[in-house]
């Protein structure tokens, strides 16, 4: 009997020198959510800007006042490939509606007056340049008898993307100008 | 006889630890997933951004517009505005800019623009659009904005911080 009982006595040493697995799988379990988890949330950027204010009101527009114009011109569309591999085969999905694509090939320049760039990096350096001349700078509406850099009106031509135009109000506001407007013609790209 | 007792005993003790283990998984998972933050935001890929300032202490009163690429406007999971069922009727669009004026913005200014009184907002507007989204659909919701009942004029536009489409959908 009593040699029974030092058996049993060793038996639960050992069991206490057997390595508990659960901790470190919990551990592991929540690592792995979080890590999944963390992907819902995508950090963001915002670019500001702003909108005319008269638009819209039928009789006398604000003055007139000398802006940078850029134009984007869309120069190829591109091929439209649905995102996700899996939906490749069916363009449209249940409601009938097109899958969200991406696009091949979609090409844009820009057109800072007569000259028109094919290069962002180009267009950068030649926005740096006008934002720094001050023989380009315009009178200060707000505070009269200075000037300002003047502000900049994006003109998206149809077929522009909105990533074409973030993109460009990107490179814009580091290049030094502040105050961006919208203009341009809407139209909807004939499909 | 003691030593069998003490083991039996040992063994009926309720070990806590699993327990707590899931409370807090749970309640990780939950804070993540349902982050109350996220609920304007709809699953779109946003364009990225080489020099855009980080999001990172949005203003408290912004309202958050969601434009997907076939040109439908989304605001808190609702789709105010859809081509195929509005059309060329942006009368939507000017309604949710009236509610947003009359219930969730603050910051407001009379100002005579055009030889007429205008309650012009100071307040920004969000608008993130897919980054393959026809300009035209914003620009639509943009001309909805200068319109005088509304007069919305500062805009935000949204961008990542990285390519998420390269990263999900480079094949």
């Amino acid at each position: 009997m009593a040699k029974k009982k030092k058996k049993s006595h060793l038996k639960d040493v050992q069991e206490d020198a057997a390595m508990d697995m659960t901790p470190m799988i919990d551990v592991v379990f929540l690592l792995i959510i979080f890590f999944l988890c963390i992907d819902f949330k995508t950090l963001e950027a915002k670019l500001p800007a702003y909108l005319p204010k008269d638009r819209g009101s039928q009789s006398n527009p604000e003055e007139p006042v000398e802006q940078l114009s850029i134009k984007i011109v869309n120069s190829e569309w591109g091929r439209e490939i649905v995102r996700k591999p899996e939906h490749r085969g069916s363009p449209l999905n249940k409601e009938g509606r097109k899958r969200a694509y991406k696009l091949e090939g979609h090409l844009c320049h820009w057109e800072v007056g007569p000259k028109r760039y094919d290069d962002m990096e180009k267009l950068k350096a030649a926005l740096e340049k006008i934002a720094t001349d001050p023989s380009q700078r315009v009178p200060d509406k707000d505070n009269p008898g200075q000037t300002k850099v003047m502000s900049v009106v994006i003109e998206p031509a149809v077929g522009a993307t909105y990533g074409d135009v973030a993109s460009l109000v990107d490179v814009v506001t580091v290049s030094g100008f502040s105050e961006i407007n919208f203009g341009g013609g809407l139209g909807k790209r004939k499909q | 006889m003691s030593l069998l007792e003490d083991e039996v005993e040992r063994e009926a003790d309720m070990d806590m630890t699993p327990m707590i283990d899931c409370v807090f998984l749970l309640m990780i998972f939950f804070v993540l997933v349902i982050d109350l933050s996220q609920k304007d935001l709809e699953d779109l890929i946003l364009p990225m951004a080489k020099y855009a300032t980080p999001d990172d202490s949005p203003p408290e009163v912004r309202p958050i517009l969601n434009i997907t690429q076939d040109g439908r406007m989304v605001y808190r999971k609702n789709v105010r505005y859809d081509p195929i069922q509005h059309g060329d009727d942006m009368s939507t669009v000017g309604e949710l800019l009236i509610e947003w004026k009359n219930t969730v913005v603050q910051d407001m200014d009379e100002e005579t623009i055009g030889g007429k009184l205008v309650t012009v907002v100071n307040d920004p507007i969000l608008i993130r659009a897919d980054k393959w989204t026809e300009w035209h659909w914003v620009g639509k919701f943009m001309t909805g904005c200068s319109q005088p009942e509304a007069a919305f004029w500062k805009i935000e536009l949204a961008m990542s911080e990285e390519d998420k489409e390269v990263r999900l959908y480079s094949k």
